[in-house]
């Protein structure tokens, strides 16, 4: 037992001079002996003795520790997008994800891709810097949050392009390219198709939270489609109470709220608002007789358990416009500015046969005519 | 307990009163890093790139060394607003209420005025917006004094409030030009600057810090504070006002947790923004524990959580690993080092007379 | 008992049944006047509060269970989370619901095993015990979190044959899917143990005073450690309910703070089931209401503060007449036996 003692006392000590050598965090707080967790900050470093040598040689050179990792993204040949997420997970059945699907394509033709998932808003920047240093040819943002970052990084890295999705450029920047989408038009038609399928009159919305933009569009854009096919229609809708870090997170509450608009005779639900949104969909496809309508992606790829009141999604193409995008920043035609990606309605899928011409002929007119301008959604962000 | 004349025995002695008192958060933290590494060896991934990718991240640079002292602000404030009240009996959960009030607030002063000198602005900035926290922290302690109202419920409840309030004002009346729901940015003679890499603001909380623990166990004030908090009753008898006292200790929590969220707003983001603040309340629980409410020890505490928030991008980019382990191996750690039993059986180290820490007695 | 403070208590306590009563009437007075003017939608809302309570009072239960054996529950939030989780697991892998509820209670009472080893074997400070519970359960569930696995659905209403078709009540009590039946049977089951049998007392004495039970031959470690793992076991039926009920899948940090408030809805009950029931269904009908008004859409105010309406109104009742709640007096103190 002395001995363990002895020996652990060693470890503990080498680790602790390994550390003073590093010069150490936290070691100016006086030796209170009542301040335990002090070492335990110090301790944290441990694992950090080699890092840390090597940083010092190679602060001034990050990229050149890149290529022993993962080779060479610095290098001319190898073209290497990376994708920093919003807050929130690559696999989030929503625009992260759809983003990421974007970038695979890249994958497909040849690039190196990495993603890299932000748990703290605060961390934007550094993730982005983390590609830009390592020398990533492409850096893909995702959400309007980032915007801010995305556009202090473009401007000191010029040679690096970046896509910013969802992010409006008020100014163009040669090496930034905003992919934004008409949100508001894709909510049109899908308010256009609720209203038409609608039977009691009433249709209903559970949105995630009006911080964001897009999701304000998508419900103006569906309420103006709904009221278009029949002023008549009944309309109700509500965003999450919380936060945003819950809004988009929180399925009980788009269930619950899903249920709640049924009970009172809405017969068509729009799921607007991440997970929540998808908590109202599953909600919905337990009822007979209540359609559902998803967003962002073809939900009936995402969520499956949905597929019974499913009629469609109001789509905005994330994928394809980030494939597009960084294709042409490949071929070195990278336009910058704003970029307006594609919107409109998933495939009808199960509900083909239930869903009449006559309603598919009406929804093509609409498109015609947001397509030309002659019909106007109304939604028009301060 | 000075010896003079042998000073190797000065050394020894030194060494053990040291290891005495550091012996049973180092081990934690080794025993919460060796059961992280079990969870990352379990799901596929290379515990030593994972940690040492994680230590770069958090100090291989002076930028990333920087960032840790970043984190480590607003945990070092948030740690000191729960552990402030800890001393005075009372459990302030809502902490996370009073850092979005501060963090609004010094953000409102920032871009409300304009044409001050840096040397009025930004203290100005800083001063208004702890004291919104403060304010914010006292409505829990009013309810508590005057109606009895436990202090638990009230700050949730304020919490989700302060979050409605907050999201209100900065996409309402104080929402800047544009689609996003944010306020403008701060004028430059409100922001807080960074001194190389250093960002001010730490060194504004290690300050709190100490005028903390200077306020609680040196002044008349922090007597009567934790008198009320052992023991309100004994605390009438002797004279002191106990609910002047639970909402003065309710004000001073609120002022630090609001002082967070200043500097944030000040120091980091430069405006305010929904989203930006997320959880950073909720992690000052974690740290006032970790650091058994002893403000000094919440410096340490949080800079270690700071330095694991801190390297976790580069650990997802170096390791692949998800930047969830990190709330793992923080439950590890404050688990470890709360159940001293566990370590002092694997390393026989006997504990001090009253060591062992008790705060739930502040509960009722 | 002076002569002088006993009219003063009495008068305090009338109040408060007073004013208590007055509100009840009103409550009643009101829903009885939507469903005249409005069935459909008064149903509706009520139906809407009853499910939003749902895990708000098994959580509350949870928690006052251990809390009257001494044993303070503050890691709720990270029990249910867990649960959840591994409910869901276990319905994406087996497919069978009942099955998937046993393996969410279990969860949560595997988790209440650890709370109660913590604070009662370690004699860990107890709200440290929670929070580790808490932080551990949101990073292991979102670090295995897996995408892609899906469920064949959830748990659907179960129409309680002619109960289900009295108007008004029919819909909101009898026309639900398991889970909320048993919490509904629950709540009276624990008032009924807690107060009205040996087990019951038991807790209570351990709760209040350890060292007299133990010398009357109550092993109050024994007591804690079950009356815990029940509780953990309780608020693993609440995550079920999240995951197997009310939504169907899993997401990460689903839970979005209902332990903590249930910990609010506990003490806001006075630590008795009813007592959490009515405080959970005041929070739920809060809840559902401030939906019910962005609905209308009539109110020209802005939705946050609809939003803020259950948690002011808690403040509110809370500060008006609700008052001082006695708390167990043990609660927190581990116990050395002398």
């Amino acid at each position: 037992m002395r001995y363990t003692r002895i020996w652990l006392i060693t470890v503990i000590f080498f680790t602790a001079l390994v550390l003073a050598a590093c010069g150490g965090a936290a070691e100016q707080a006086p030796a209170e002996e009542e301040a335990p967790a002090e070492e335990a900050a110090a301790e944290e470093e441990a694992p950090a003795e080699e890092a840390a040598e090597e940083a010092a040689a190679e602060e001034e050179a990050p990229a050149e520790e890149a290529s022993a990792d993962e080779g060479d993204c610095s290098s001319e040949e190898v073209f290497c997008v990376g994708l920093v997420t919003d807050v929130g997970e690559i696999d989030d059945k929503s625009f992260n994800q759809s983003a990421w699907e974007g970038v695979q394509i890249a994958s497909e033709a040849g690039a190196q891709v990495d993603y890299i998932e932000t748990g703290d808003a605060k961390d934007y920047t550094a993730n982005i810097e983390l590609f830009a240093q390592n020398g990533y040819d492409v850096i893909v943002t995702v959400g309007f949050a980032l915007g801010e970052a995305t556009a202090q990084a473009a401007a000191t890295y010029p040679d690096i392009d970046f896509i910013g999705v969802d992010q409006f450029q008020g100014e163009t920047i040669p090496n930034l390219t905003g992919l934004l989408f008409p949100e508001d038009q894709a909510g049109f038609m899908a308010g256009a198709l609720a209203a038409q399928l609608s039977e009691s009159g009433t249709i209903a919305a559970v949105l995630g939270t009006d911080l964001v933009p897009p999701v304000v569009a998508f419900k103006e854009g569906y309420e103006a489609g709904a009221l278009y096919m029949n002023p008549d229609i009944n309309l109700i809708s509500t965003y999450h109470p919380g936060g945003l870090d819950v809004a988009f997170t929180d399925p009980e509450w788009g269930a619950s709220t899903a249920k709640q608009a049924i009970d009172q005779g809405a017969d068509v639900v729009f799921g607007a608002g991440g997970k929540t949104g998808n908590g109202a969909l599953i909600e919905v496809a337990g009822n007979e007789g209540v359609f559902c309508i998803g967003v962002d992606s073809d939900q009936w790829e995402t969520v499956p358990e949905a597929h019974s009141c499913l009629v469609s999604s109001a789509m905005k193409l994330i994928t394809p416009g980030v494939g597009e995008l960084i294709g042409m920043s490949n071929a070195g035609e990278f336009p910058g500015g704003n970029f307006i990606g594609d919107v409109g309605l998933a495939p009808f899928h199960d509900f083909d046969s239930e869903v009449s011409d006559e309603i598919k002929s009406s929804l093509d007119e609409i498109n015609a005519g947001l397509m030309d301008g002659t019909i106007e959604t109304g939604y028009n962000p301060g | 307990m000075t010896t003079q004349t042998d000073s190797k025995a000065n050394i020894s002695q030194w060494l053990m009163v040291f290891w005495r008192s550091a012996a049973v958060p180092l081990v934690a933290v080794i025993l919460a890093l060796l059961v992280g590494a079990i969870i990352l060896l379990i799901s596929g991934a290379n515990p030593l790139a994972a940690y040492s990718a994680l230590a770069k991240g958090a100090f291989g640079t002076p930028i990333a060394f920087g960032r840790t002292l970043e984190k480590a602000t607003p945990l070092i404030l948030g740690g000191l607003a729960v552990a402030f009240a800890f001393k005075g009996g009372l459990f302030n959960i809502g902490g996370q209420g009073q850092l979005l009030v501060g963090a609004i607030v010094a953000a409102a002063v920032g871009f409300g005025i304009d044409g001050l000198p840096f040397i009025i602005h930004m203290p100005l900035a800083l001063l208004v917006g702890s004291l919104a926290g403060a304010v914010y922290g006292a409505i829990p302690g009013a309810l508590k004094a005057y109606t009895g109202a436990h202090e638990v419920i009230t700050t949730i409840m304020l919490n989700f409030i302060a979050i409605n309030l907050t999201d209100f004002m900065a996409n309402g009346p104080w929402k800047d030009e544009g689609i996003v729901a944010r306020t403008p940015a701060i004028a430059e003679a409100a922001a807080i600057p960074t001194w190389g890499n250093i960002p001010i603001g730490f060194f504004f909380a290690v300050v709190a810090a100490l005028a903390t623990w200077y306020l609680l166990y040196r002044t008349t004030i922090g007597y009567e504070i934790r008198t009320v908090g052992f023991n309100s009753n004994a605390a009438k008898y002797a004279g002191i006002g106990v609910s002047y006292t639970i909402i003065l200790t309710m004000a001073i929590s609120g002022f630090l947790a609001g002082m967070g969220g200043a500097i944030e707003t000040l120091g980091v983001v430069g405006r305010y923004q929904p989203g930006f603040n997320a959880g950073l309340g909720f992690d000052g629980i974690t740290i006032a524990l970790l650091a058994r409410t002893n403000p000094i020890g919440v410096i340490p505490a949080a800079l270690l959580v700071g330095a694991m928030q801190a390297g976790s991008s580069q650990m997802q980019f170096d390791a692949n690993v998800p930047f969830q382990i990190i709330d793992v191996i923080q439950a590890l750690i404050l688990f470890f080092v709360s159940a001293d039993m566990i370590v002092r059986w694997i390393i026989r180290v006997k504990p001090e007379e009253g060591e062992q820490v008790t705060l739930s007695t502040s509960w009722g | 008992m002076t002569t002088a403070a006993v009219p003063k208590a009495r008068s305090r306590g009338d109040y408060a049944k007073i004013i208590g009563l007055i509100f009840g009437v009103l409550v009643l007075i009101g829903i009885i006047y939507g469903y005249i003017t409005n069935p459909v939608t008064t149903t509706a809302v009520l139906a809407s509060t009853l499910r939003q309570s749902t895990p708000l009072v098994l959580g509350a239960l949870c928690g006052l269970i251990g809390e009257r054996s001494g044993v303070i529950n503050i890691g709720i939030e990270g029990q249910m989370l867990m649960a959840a989780f591994i409910a869901f697991l276990a319905n994406v892998y087996t497919g069978n619901l009942f099955v998937a509820v046993l393996a969410g209670f279990a969860t949560g009472a595997v988790l209440g095993a650890f709370l109660a080893f913590m604070s009662v074997t370690l004699k860990m400070d107890q709200i440290i015990g929670g929070t580790v519970i808490n932080i551990l359960a949101l990073g292991l569930t979102s670090f295995f979190y897996q995408t892609g696995l899906t469920t064949q659905g959830k748990m659907q209403p179960i129409p309680l044959g002619p109960l289900a078709d009295i108007p008004l009540i029919g819909p909101i009590f009898f026309d639900n899917p398991p889970i909320t039946y048993t919490t509904l049977i629950l709540v009276m089951l624990v008032h009924y143990v807690l107060f009205y049998t040996r087990w019951g007392l038991r807790t209570r004495a351990v709760g209040e005073h350890p060292s007299a039970a133990d010398t009357v031959g109550i092993n109050v470690f024994k007591i804690r450690y079950i009356n815990v793992i029940i509780g953990g076991g309780i608020a693993g039926l609440a995550g079920a309910y999240l995951t197997l009920e009310a939504v169907g899948s899993f997401e990460r940090a689903m839970t979005n703070g209902r332990g903590f408030v249930a910990l609010a809805v506990m003490i806001f009950g006075k630590y008795t089931p009813f007592g959490a029931w009515g405080a959970a269904l005041l929070f739920g009908f809060a809840t559902a209401l401030q939906t019910q008004l962005q609905f209308a859409g009539q109110l020209e105010i802005p939705h946050q503060f609809i939003g803020m309406l259950p948690y002011l109104l808690t403040i509110i009742v809370l500060a008006g007449f609700v008052g001082r709640t006695r708390v167990p007096s043990a609660v927190g103190k581990p116990y050395e036996k002398e």
